[in-house]
């Protein structure tokens, strides 16, 4: 069942001949439990694609829809309410709070949504990340690896039905990469939800479901999981 | 009220700086009210403790009481529930080691404007005085033979009084002789029956007298009208009104500066869905701890200060108008945060994030 869906989604930038199009008509489904990747060089319209999708900017034409919602047609307090409810970012810069612990960032999500994990479940995470011994921590105290875990604890407490994540394993070792990948693919398939990952890291892609190449503005599915197995 | 208090907690010398600022603002304003309530009091506690609707003053004396001249006779046309006659003239008292400006008071015993006596007696004879217990603190004391600037009379202080100051001056209070024979001299005879004005309290003031010669004053307006009380209320009045615009302005820089420091993280906060609402409810919940602290910190500081205080410093600290301010100064400093407020709802999170 598809829990987002982009369809004939364009934006383009500027106007006449200064007009740049950073994505070209897209159709785009990601179904539930599906574990996605877009991969594509620097520049080839890779965030341009996840911040539409998130509903942080809208299509220039094209309808967005999540969990059947079309975000297109709501306004930017609509889409935060559906942006707080279904979607977890993982960016690339950090979404930490630099003056909360890592324990308040969650605590902070418990003060604007309800919905969020048990102490067990947080207890679990901590565990699977590896930032148990760090919950008292404030940012500024942590490694960029450490920081980026965090940041994933903090996208993963919400219950998201979508995961949107910018080069999630942008600044870890290789060893905590793949722990962090096996992380989300199991958060993907053990709470039937939906996460996307923008990468150029090829080496991440065995863990997805599909695969889609992005290229000047146009994405192309490359691979579904039978094909990448 | 979270991220306000949290953020206060991890930065606590940004935030001691800011509430510090606010302090001294509130301290300064807390103390210029301090000086006008105490001026007002050195200029109007005699008249007040009256407890009067009006006094009747000449037409042509333009509301002065020193410029004032009647006689007896116009209190027969008073139609007032009571009234009281006054005379009044300004004197330097003596009493050999000091020298003191002075009012005097002509009054009759048994009218309502006769003070209460919290030291000595009552007067009973010609030249015996009630004094205004501020005189104590200048070496005045009961018993004391006072000798007066523009007369031969000598007058004797049998009791004190206390709140009885009239225009910056501490008053004496005596008898109507005792006024005439200061004013008059020689003469006191001749003008038994002269006086300044009547004072009063009535209901309505339209019916009061007829004559047109006379003019009734409330005795908020007869206040006003005392030299350099109006223009010197004003003065301090708008010193502290400038000190809540500026304690607006300081405020809202501060946040400002902090706001736009913070502006990829509120963009990542509103990119997560959190609501401009939470947010501008954390920066306002901020600026009102901030300003709460610095405002009680302010007011605490002032009435230890006023303690130490020497009696000469004109300071009369009413709790009621430092709460007042206090508020207000809490309420421009949350004014001032609006800034910011506006700063937050007007962040694209999409380029707060670098998207």
């Amino acid at each position: 069942m598809a829990i987002l869906e982009l369809n004939q989604v364009k934006k383009s930038f500027g106007t006449g001949h200064k007009k740049v199009e950073a994505l070209k008509e897209t159709n785009f489904q990601a179904n539930k439990g599906e574990l996605v990747a877009v991969i594509g060089p620097s520049g080839s319209g890779k965030s341009t694609f996840l911040t539409i999708a998130g509903g942080l900017q809208t299509p220039s034409s094209g309808d967005i829809i999540i969990n059947n919602q079309n975000l297109t047609a709501l306004n930017e307090k609509k889409r935060s309410k559906i942006r707080l409810k279904e979607i977890g970012f993982i960016l690339q810069s950090s979404n930490l709070i630099p003056f909360l612990t890592v324990d308040m960032q969650m605590k902070l999500l418990d003060k604007v949504k309800k919905g969020n994990m048990t102490k067990e479940e947080l207890e679990q995470l901590y565990e699977d990340l590896g930032i148990g011994d760090l919950r008292s921590k404030y940012p500024v105290d942590l490694s960029g690896g450490e920081r980026q875990r965090a940041a994933i604890a903090k996208a993963l407490y919400s219950n998201p039905s979508i995961i949107l994540a910018d080069e999630p394993t942008a600044s870890l070792d290789s060893d905590r990469a793949y722990e962090v990948m096996e992380l989300l693919k199991s958060e993907t398939k053990n709470k039937n939800t939906t996460t996307i990952v923008v990468t150029h890291d090829i080496r991440l892609i065995g863990y997805c479901d599909k695969v889609y190449n992005m290229t000047d503005g146009v994405l192309t599915l490359e691979k579904e999981k039978q094909a990448v197995e | 009220m979270f991220l306000a208090w949290n953020e206060i907690k991890k930065n606590k010398l940004r935030f001691t700086l800011i509430t510090g600022v606010l302090m001294l603002v509130s301290y300064l304003v807390f103390f210029l009210s301090g000086l006008a309530t105490g001026l007002e009091s050195l200029n109007r506690e005699s008249v007040d403790k009256w407890e009067a609707t009006a006094i009747i003053l000449t037409e042509e004396s333009d509301k002065s009481l020193p410029q004032s001249s009647m006689t007896l006779d116009e209190l027969n046309g008073v139609d007032a529930k009571e009234s009281a006659v006054i005379g009044q003239i300004n004197a330097i008292a003596a009493n050999g080691d000091q020298k003191n400006n002075v009012s005097i008071f002509g009054i009759e015993k048994d009218e309502f404007i006769m003070p209460n006596v919290t030291e000595g007696k009552e007067f009973s004879n010609t030249n015996e005085v009630i004094a205004s217990d501020s005189l104590k603190e200048d070496g005045f004391k009961l018993g004391d033979n006072l000798q007066l600037s523009s007369t031969e009379e000598r007058l004797t202080i049998v009791g004190f009084t206390d709140e009885a100051r009239f225009n910056g001056a501490p008053v004496l209070y005596g008898d109507l002789s005792t006024f005439h024979r200061v004013k008059y001299g020689e003469a006191a005879e001749l003008n038994a029956d002269q006086i300044n004005g009547i004072v009063v309290r009535t209901d309505g003031l339209s019916s009061i007298t007829q004559n047109d010669a006379l003019e009734v004053s409330e005795i908020e307006t007869f206040i006003r009208n005392l030299p350099g009380y109006t223009e010197q209320n004003l003065t301090l009045n708008f010193m502290i009104y400038f000190l809540f615009a500026i304690s607006s302005v300081i405020v809202a820089i501060f946040l400002y500066v902090l706001t736009v420091q913070k502006i990829s993280m509120f963009g990542v906060m509103k990119a997560q869905g959190i609501s401009n609402r939470y947010l501008s409810q954390s920066v306002i919940a901020q600026t009102f701890i901030l300003a709460a602290i610095g405002v009680t910190v302010g007011f605490v500081l002032t009435l230890i200060s006023g303690a130490f205080l020497p009696s000469a410093v004109p300071v009369s600290f009413d709790l009621a108008t430092m709460i007042l301010y206090g508020l207000i100064l809490i309420i421009v400093a949350i004014l001032g945060a609006v800034f910011s407020v506006l700063t937050i709802v007007k962040i694209d999170p999409l380029k707060a994030i670098g998207g």
